[in-house]
This record gives C-alpha cells, sequence and structure tokens, in this order.
C-alpha cells in the first residue's frame, strides 16, 4: 500500500486560504488504512477547519466526501457533482489520486493535503513500514526477501557498511540494518553463499531515474 | 472573559461508569451547563464526536472512562485515551487550546472522582474562556 | 597482486618491508596551504598520506585537488573515494583524472551518510556501492575497460585499498566480507582504529584460516587517545568502535595531564602487537586535526627513517 501522512493543519489553512467553499475529498484505500485519508479523517479535518476558520474569523463552507479510489475514473466520476460545486478541493489522496483528479477536473484546482511517502506495510495496528522503492527490477530472491536498495540508508548491494551497529542502521538507531536483516535471514535459509556472491551495479534504468515511467498493456486494450 | 461565562460543558461517559448522569447530582455544579452522551463504551468517542461537540457550542469536552485495567471491553478506555490526546494536539493546532478537553478515570458510581474531573476542567475553562470558534 | 601500479606504497608492501599511512584532511575552504602545512608535519614519516573524501558528510576541498596539492610537494597520496556522491559516471572520470594528475592509490568507501554532515538536506547518490567500485578500479587497471567496456586510451593503474572493520559486522560475516573486498580486487586494507587487541588478533586468525592475508596487504588503524572522555565517547558514540573497559580505567585512572601522555604509551603498546601480529603488513595512522603527532608515534615506535 502507499503510506501518506495528513499534512499540518497550519499547512492546509494555508493552501486553502484564497477559497471560500471547499470540498474534502478523501479516499477510501491506501489513505484509508494508513489514517491519513479516509471518510473518518476528512471529517475530522472538516471539523477542525470549521473550528480553525471560526476562530481566525474566516468565512468557509466545506463539503465532505469520499470516493473508493482517486487514481480510478470509475471511482472518481461518483465525486464530479461535489467538485464542480466547490471553489477549490482539498484531495487527502495520495499523490497519483490528486494529480488523476487533477487531469479531469482542469478548471478547478486541486489540492494536496496529504504528504505521500512511501510503499510499504502494515507492521503492526498503527505502525508503517517503507518496504520498496519501486526500482523495476526485483532482486529479493537473493537477498531473502529483504530488499537492500529500500531499507539500507545507502542503497548498498554486496554488504553492510561500516556504521553497522548492533544491528541498527548509523543513520538512524531505532531502524534496522537491512544488512543484519538479510545475513540473519540468509542463515536460517542456509544461504551464506549468497553473501559471497559479488554483485554488480545495478541497472537504475527501470527505476526513477529515467523520468516517469509507463506501464501498457496492449492485452488489455481493445 | 465576560463575568457572568457559565461554561457549556458535553459530557461523553461510559455506561458502565454510570447509568445517567442523575446519578451524579451534576445538578449541584450550577456554575456550568452540562450535556450527556451516553455510550455503551468509552472507546466510542471518535475523534470527529470530540470535535463535533465544539461546533456545536461547548466549551469543554470531559470523557469519563473506566479505570484502565477494568475496561469491560479491555481495552475500550485505552482507545479513548489517545484518541483524546490525538484531539487535544489537534485544539492545539488550530489554537482552541487542548485543555479544553479532558478524559478522567472513574471507578463505577463514583460521583467524587466524576465531579473532581469536571471541576478540573472549569477551572481550565475559567482561565481559557469561552469557545473562540462560535 | 598485480605489479602495473607504481608507487611507494606498493613497493614497501610488496617487499614486505612494514608500511605507514597517515590521513589528512582537507579544509573547509579553498585554502591549499593548510594542505601544504599537514603535508610538511608528515613528510618523512610516511609512506603514503591519506586523503579523506568530504568526511562526515561535512563538505571540504576535494580529496583529488588535496591529493594533487600533496604530490607537489613530494608526497605520495591514497586518494579516498566515497560512493555517496557521485554516480558512476563521475567516479570513473576522477579516477581517470587522478591517475593522470599523478595519484597512483585509492581507497574505495560507502562514505558516511549525509544526514551527519553539514548539508543533510542533500540527495545522496550511491549509484554504485564500495564493492562495485573496487571491481571497477580493477577492471580499469587489469583490462584497461570502463564499465561499459570501452578501451581507455591509458588504463589508470591504481592500488586499490579498501577498508575493514574487525569490530562492526556481525560475527559470522566478518571473514566473508573481507573475502568479497579481496576478490573485488583489493590489494591493501586499512582498518578501524585498534583498542582492544584481542579482538582484532581473534579477526586475523579467522583471515589467516580462509588464507586472506597471502592475498591482501592489512594495514591496522591507530588513534591515540588524548583522555578518557575521548575514549568513553568513541566507544559509545562512534558506530563500529570497541574500546576495552581496561583501556578506559587505564587513561581515566592517571591525572588530566598526563592523559595524553598514557594516551600515545597506549598507541606505542598496540603498534608494538601489531608487528608481532602474523598478517598484519603496516599501521594507518589516522590522528585527525593532530597531525603533528604522527612524526611522534613514528619515531617512537623505531619506524624512522622510512624507506
Amino acid at each position: 500500500m502507499i503510506v501518506g501522512e495528513q499534512k499540518p493543519i497550519s499547512e492546509i489553512k494555508e493552501i486553502i486560504a484564497p477559497y471560500k467553499k471547499i470540498l474534502i475529498l478523501g479516499c477510501g484505500t491506501c489513505v484509508k488504512t494508513c489514517f491519513a485519508g479516509g471518510e473518518d479523517e476528512v471529517a475530522v479535518l472538516a471539523s477542525a477547519l470549521r473550528l480553525a476558520c471560526k476562530k481566525d474569523g474566516k468565512e468557509i463552507e466545506i463539503e465532505e466526501f469520499t470516493v473508493e479510489r482517486q487514481c480510478e475514473d470509475e471511482f472518481i466520476r461518483e465525486g464530479a457533482p461535489a467538485i464542480s460545486r466547490n471553489e477549490g478541493v482539498l484531495s487527502l489522496a495520495c499523490g497519483a489520486g490528486v494529480q488523476a483528479l487533477a487531469r479531469r477536473f482542469v478548471k478547478i484546482p486541486i489540492l494536496p493535503g496529504v504528504n505521500t511517502t512511501f510503499i510499504g506495510v502494515l507492521e503492526k495496528q498503527g505502525v508503517f513500514t517503507e518496504e520498496c522503492s519501486g526500482c523495476g527490477d526485483c532482486m529479493l530472491a537473493i537477498f531473502g526477501g529483504i530488499c537492500p536498495f529500500t531499507r539500507c540508508a545507502k542503497k548498498l548491494l554486496n554488504g553492510p557498511c561500516g556504521g553497522s551497529q548492533n544491528g541498527k542502521c548509523e543513520v538512524n538507531p531505532e531502524t534496522d540494518c537491512a544488512w543484519q536483516l538479510i545475513i540473519e535471514r540468509l542463515k536460517i535459509l542456509g544461504q551464506m553463499d549468497n553473501l559471497r556472491a559479488y554483485v554488480p551495479p545495478k541497472n537504475w534504468q527501470t527505476g526513477l531515474s529515467g523520468g516517469p515511467r509507463k506501464l501498457v498493456r496492449e492485452d488489455h486494450i481493445i | 472573559m465576560t463575568e457572568n461565562f457559565k461554561p457549556k460543558i458535553t459530557l461523553f461517559h461510559c455506561i458502565n461508569a454510570f447509568g445517567d448522569a442523575d446519578e451524579l447530582s451534576l445538578t449541584d455544579m450550577n456554575n456550568c451547563e452540562i450535556q450527556t452522551v451516553k455510550m455503551a463504551c468509552s472507546s466510542m468517542v471518535k475523534d470527529v464526536f470530540l470535535l463535533k461537540a465544539f461546533e456545536a457550542g461547548s466549551d469543554g469536552v470531559v470523557v469519563l472512562v473506566c479505570p484502565e485495567g477494568q475496561c469491560r471491553y479491555v481495552e475500550g478506555n485505552i482507545r479513548a485515551k489517545k484518541r483524546v490526546a490525538w484531539v487535544r494536539n489537534l485544539l492545539d493546532e488550530i489554537g482552541l487550546d487542548g485543555r479544553r478537553l479532558a478524559l478522567g478515570n472513574m471507578a463505577a458510581g463514583d460521583k467524587t472522582a466524576a465531579a473532581q474531573i469536571i471541576n478540573d476542567v472549569l477551572k481550565n475553562l475559567a482561565e481559557l474562556g469561552p469557545n473562540p470558534a462560535v | 597482486m598485480n605489479m602495473k601500479a607504481s608507487g611507494k606504497l606498493q613497493e614497501i608492501l610488496s617487499k614486505g618491508e612494514f608500511a605507514v599511512t597517515a590521513e589528512c584532511g582537507p579544509p573547509r575552504g579553498a585554502n591549499a596551504e593548510v594542505v601544504r602545512k599537514k603535508g610538511e608535519l608528515l613528510k618523512g614519516y610516511v609512506d603514503a598520506v591519506n586523503v579523506t573524501d568530504n568526511q562526515t558528510a561535512i563538505v571540504r576541498m576535494s580529496s583529488i585537488a588535496a591529493c594533487t596539492h600533496l604530490l607537489q610537494m613530494g608526497l605520495e597520496p591514497v586518494m579516498q573515494m566515497v560512493v555517496r556522491d557521485r554516480n558512476r559516471i563521475a567516479l570513473q572520470s576522477d579516477i581517470m583524472g587522478a591517475y593522470s594528475l599523478g595519484i597512483t592509490n585509492i581507497l574505495c568507501l560507502s562514505g558516511d551518510h549525509q544526514s551527519f554532515g553539514s548539508q543533510p538536506d542533500a540527495l545522496n547518490v550511491f549509484d554504485i556501492d564500495s564493492m562495485n567500485l573496487i571491481r571497477t578500479v580493477q577492471t580499469m587497471r587489469e583490462q584497461g575497460k570502463d564499465m561499459s567496456g570501452f578501451e581507455l586510451n591509458e588504463p589508470p593503474a591504481m592500488f586499490i585499498g579498501a577498508a575493514a572493520n574487525p569490530f562492526a559486522d556481525p560475527f559470522e560475516y566478518r571473514v566473508i566480507r573481507l573475502a568479497k573486498k579481496i576478490d573485488a580486487g583489493a590489494d591493501f586494507i586499512q582498518t578501524q582504529c585498534i583498542y582492544n587487541i584481542d579482538r582484532f588478533k581473534e579477526w586475523m586468525k579467522m583471515a589467516r584460516e580462509e588464507g586472506l592475508t597471502e592475498k591482501v596487504h592489512i594495514l591496522g588503524g591507530v588513534t591515540p587517545l588524548k583522555s578518557a572522555g575521548m575514549a568513553k565517547f568513541m566507544n559509545n558514540k562512534v558506530a563500529g568502535m570497541d574500546v576495552p573497559e581496561s583501556l578506559i580505567k587505564r587513561i581515566a585512572g592517571v591525572p588530566k595531564e598526563k592523559a595524553v601522555k598514557e594516551g600515545l604509551k597506549i598507541c606505542q603498546e598496540t603498534i608494538a602487537q601489531l608487528r608481532e601480529t602474523k598478517g598484519v603488513h603496516g599501521i594507518h595512522i589516522m590522528a585527525i586535526e593532530w597531525e603533528e603527532i604522527v612524526g611522534e608515534i613514528v619515531e617512537g615506535a623505531g619506524l624512522t627513517p622510512r624507506p
């Protein structure tokens, strides 16, 4: 899932400042799971903003609506009437959702209310960790299922750096050293030989280095 | 701060803490107006309800829950505690001041404890004044 | 180990003589005189001088430039190169440039993360890792080709170094890592500074057992302690450092004015032990911002004059 965090209220207030009538549009998929922009979060934000604006003597009308996903037309369409009624839309979807809306509702300002951060998993209720950086060339098979590109702060392919201390990363003592994890996992899998094998430089052409990527599946296009 | 400021308080309580507000003889406290909201468990206080109480004109909001470890639904009061903390922060961020919202643990039927918790909030409200977003 | 590269450091190590290297940190500015002054303090006491590459991610004069200043005054530099700030294109380009300027030694490192440095907002690179860098330099030297397979008009024949920390990695992995670096092309290794000599000897034993000491020259790192405070700080706050409690107690046990002297005594004892350890072919003295002490240490260890 995509993980994100709602922007601070102070920043959101500034973003919506020019508008008197806004729609806060939530998304029921990824951002709902990480408590950034689902229906509940839309309600809380709307309420908080109303209180804030009232206190500041700013006039504002806030409408609330949530669609299943903001990255697909099928669902975005459901929000169309609400969108057209308002001067601006504060979208609580991830960056992709915000842009999908902006593409389709060209005449209405679509504003981001969430900072999209990473592709990750729910480690436990309330805790989300980054796992994948979308490099386009997955090598999890040789690393025991743990990604060093994403989880090593230096994207090292051939083992830990000298800063790995007590199994923790030098950058953040609360972060596990990915290589420590890989070594332990390979030990359990009986694949310690993988550690001896030289891993050549990564081909970054499949990654973001080449600009925005596109996937076209002809077999699904009529 | 007006002299005849009579704070409006919304009181969320779990029915396991006490069945009805009358039980607490809250009418002793005629220096405030109290509206109560009964819940099956204190964990039912969603963030948005707490905020809506302020939108509806409350100057203060109190959430009464059972003592930790004695929640009938095990962690209901812990969830309530976490949510209240979250909304307090939110109130600070928007400038309403988180001290308008309080959570208090009370043993079932303990009128004195309930009154104490409400009194503490009233003290804060005397200093903070009416809800500026009304 | 190849014979194509040249330089005093390689010569000394190939002959089986005990080598001495030290470190020099470039200044935070464009003043070459700072580099020359440090060079003067080290001249005659070392076989080669490591020049750091934006160490701790603090922006400093480039390693390649500072190396060149040292070259011009008759010192042999070891250019440290980190993979944090430059991609493979820039790294290969700088390797060729460095060799063309007369720099013949390189130390391939990952680099401290930028969050520790003076400009933590910067984007890091890490296009390739230090292992890839070692292999790249080896390929350039041995095959005369760059990473794309292009034949270079003159291969940079560098003497290749890598770092090793006998006190960090998980136990099972230490020797694997060393073997891997040697396989990738490392000719010499400089270790993290040694205080726990017993643990270091354990690591050396494992290295010998795998036959690694036959394939690479290991130089033991030493840094003189100045105070108990420094000892404690290094043990607690510096990643991958092991300062035994006994040493901390020892230096804490002498009056403050005598701490530096005691620290130097400990340093000499460590050097003596390293000279006795089979497979150790030299020492690497890291006295950051205390270059003036290097001469005293080398003399005290009876390692002058240098060949």
